[in-house]
């Protein structure tokens, strides 16, 4: 009966609309704990704001979001408790640009007294070092490389030692070059077993990496499947046109 | 024919006049700096309510009284609004200066309000998002991440307002506050010297305009070096 345990992530008929432009026509799918599910799609498809709703930086028009089980649009919810646990990381980094490195990773934790000072520093301090990034510690984002800058990103977020990592499109500001660095830290975060919500446009890490691979197009859930299902064996017409054009 | 040494001493220190001139400087410090502070606390206050209002709906009519205040504010000369306090609201006071320096603040805060909007509004929008996404508060968020940026943006604009405000102390004369402006005037009606009370006064206001240009710069450097930009 393991398919019965309660999901972490269960999304349920989830709508949103921008000023009257339908942007998500009801997706509901559950993501368990350890799953790394990647959603792609064309851009406008809505996989991004599906993302964002996740944790209501969008809040959406209707529908439901149960994390840890709890309706996160209930009223009374305490959004900021809940959020704690979800980390994201964007597409643009949004590091702090006037906090060095370490404090941008221990900010939030000392803030919401999560950890003592020192706690907190010797954690950031510890990821940093998994990320090959022990000696910026005292650098400010300006000095770092997009590729830097992302995976600071990461590590701040896991600071807060969340239970899903939400990414949105985590390397399409960087240069090629820095791409393979950031998806090798994903790559390492997922085999350590943590569950993530991936945005993306990079196919060879949706094929390597996810458990379950999720195509949004004109904001409803088209196909969801394995990898060896959604890229060897399309069912939906939309998805294989899709695929026809980037692979 | 006195020379203008002669004149000066006959102005200033024969009869001890040179000291209505400190005493001047005092309450025009005091009201720049009075007037400054409060300004800051109204302009904050403001720009974050409004920055708030923009999505929670429990928020417009405290910005729509924002929208009035700066308004008003802005559109009436600093000298009614002070002769408005003085002589109606808090008519009778025995404490002008304190008067003085409210009226001076409340002006200043209109002014200080959109300095600050501007500089909240030139934060980028992912950083409020990354403070959320955290577990932040918006109130956090804004005090420990935005704020501190929009700050960075404002200081050159904060520091013109300093140096409007420093000036436009000098009409404090006409409700009763003995300003430099209306020391110097004093000393040119004890004295009949016309020219040089006006030029001691105006060279002061200058050296102050010109130290606070110093520090601001001193500031805006240090400041730079925390966030190296490169």
């Amino acid at each position: 009966m393991s398919d019965m345990r309660e999901p972490l992530l269960r999304v349920e008929n989830l709508h949103k609309s921008f000023e009257g432009l339908e942007v998500l026509k009801g997706i509901s799918t559950d993501i368990q704990k350890g799953e790394v599910v990647c959603v792609i799609g064309p851009s406008g498809s809505g996989k991004s704001t599906f993302l964002r709703c996740l944790n209501l930086l969008e809040k959406p028009t209707a529908g439901h979001i149960w994390f840890d089980g709890v309706d996160l649009m209930a009223k009374g919810t305490d959004l900021n408790l809940h959020r704690q646990k979800m980390g994201m990381v964007f597409q643009q980094f949004n590091l702090f640009p006037h906090m060095n490195v370490l404090q941008n990773m221990t900010c939030a934790p000392l803030m919401l007294k999560k950890a003592a000072k020192d706690e907190a520093e010797k954690r950031a301090l510890d990821l940093l070092g998994r990320v090959g990034l022990a000696d910026r510690a005292n650098a400010y984002p300006a000095q770092l490389s997009g590729g830097q800058k992302q995976r600071v990103a990461i590590v701040r977020a896991l600071c807060m030692q969340p239970e899903v990592m939400l990414f949105d499109e985590p390397t399409s500001a960087l240069d090629p070059e820095m791409v393979g660095e950031v998806l090798d830290v994903m790559k390492r975060l997922a085999r350590d077993g943590m569950t993530m919500v991936v945005v993306t446009h990079e196919m060879g890490f949706a094929r390597e990496v996810a458990s379950r691979v999720v195509f949004l197009d004109d904001g409803v859930l088209q196909e969801e499947g394995t990898p060896a299902e959604i890229f060897g064996a399309p069912q939906n017409e939309r998805l294989r046109s899709f695929l026809a054009k980037i692979l | 024919m006195e020379t203008w040494l002669q004149q000066l001493h006959r102005t200033f220190i024969a009869k001890g006049y040179w000291r209505l001139i400190p005493q001047g400087l005092r309450n025009t410090l005091l009201i720049s700096l009075g007037a400054l502070a409060i300004g800051i606390v109204i302009g904050t206050l403001i720009a974050v309510i409004k920055y708030f209002a923009a999505d929670n709906g429990k928020l417009k009519p405290a910005a729509f009284l924002c929208d009035v205040y700066t308004t008003v504010i802005r559109g009436v000369p600093v000298m009614v609004l002070l002769m408005v306090l003085v002589y109606a609201i808090f008519a009778g006071t025995r404490n002008p200066l304190g008067v003085c320096i409210l009226g001076f603040g409340i002006n200043s805060g209109a002014y200080v309000a959109e300095i600050i909007r501007s500089g909240i509004n030139s934060v980028d929008k992912g950083q409020m998002e990354a403070g959320r996404s955290l577990g932040l508060s918006s109130m956090q968020t804004m005090r420990k991440i935005i704020l501190p940026q929009a700050v960075r943006v404002i200081l050159p604009a904060i520091g013109n307002e300093m140096i409007s405000l420093i000036k436009e102390t000098s009409v404090a004369g006409y409700v009763g506050v003995f300003d430099l402006t209306s020391r110097g005037n004093q000393i040119r009606n004890l004295t009949y010297d016309a020219v040089n009370p006006l030029i001691a006064v105006a060279v002061i206001y200058l050296i102050l305009v010109i130290g606070l240009t110093k520090l601001l710069s001193v500031l805006e450097g240090r400041l730079r070096a925390g966030v190296r930009h490169a």
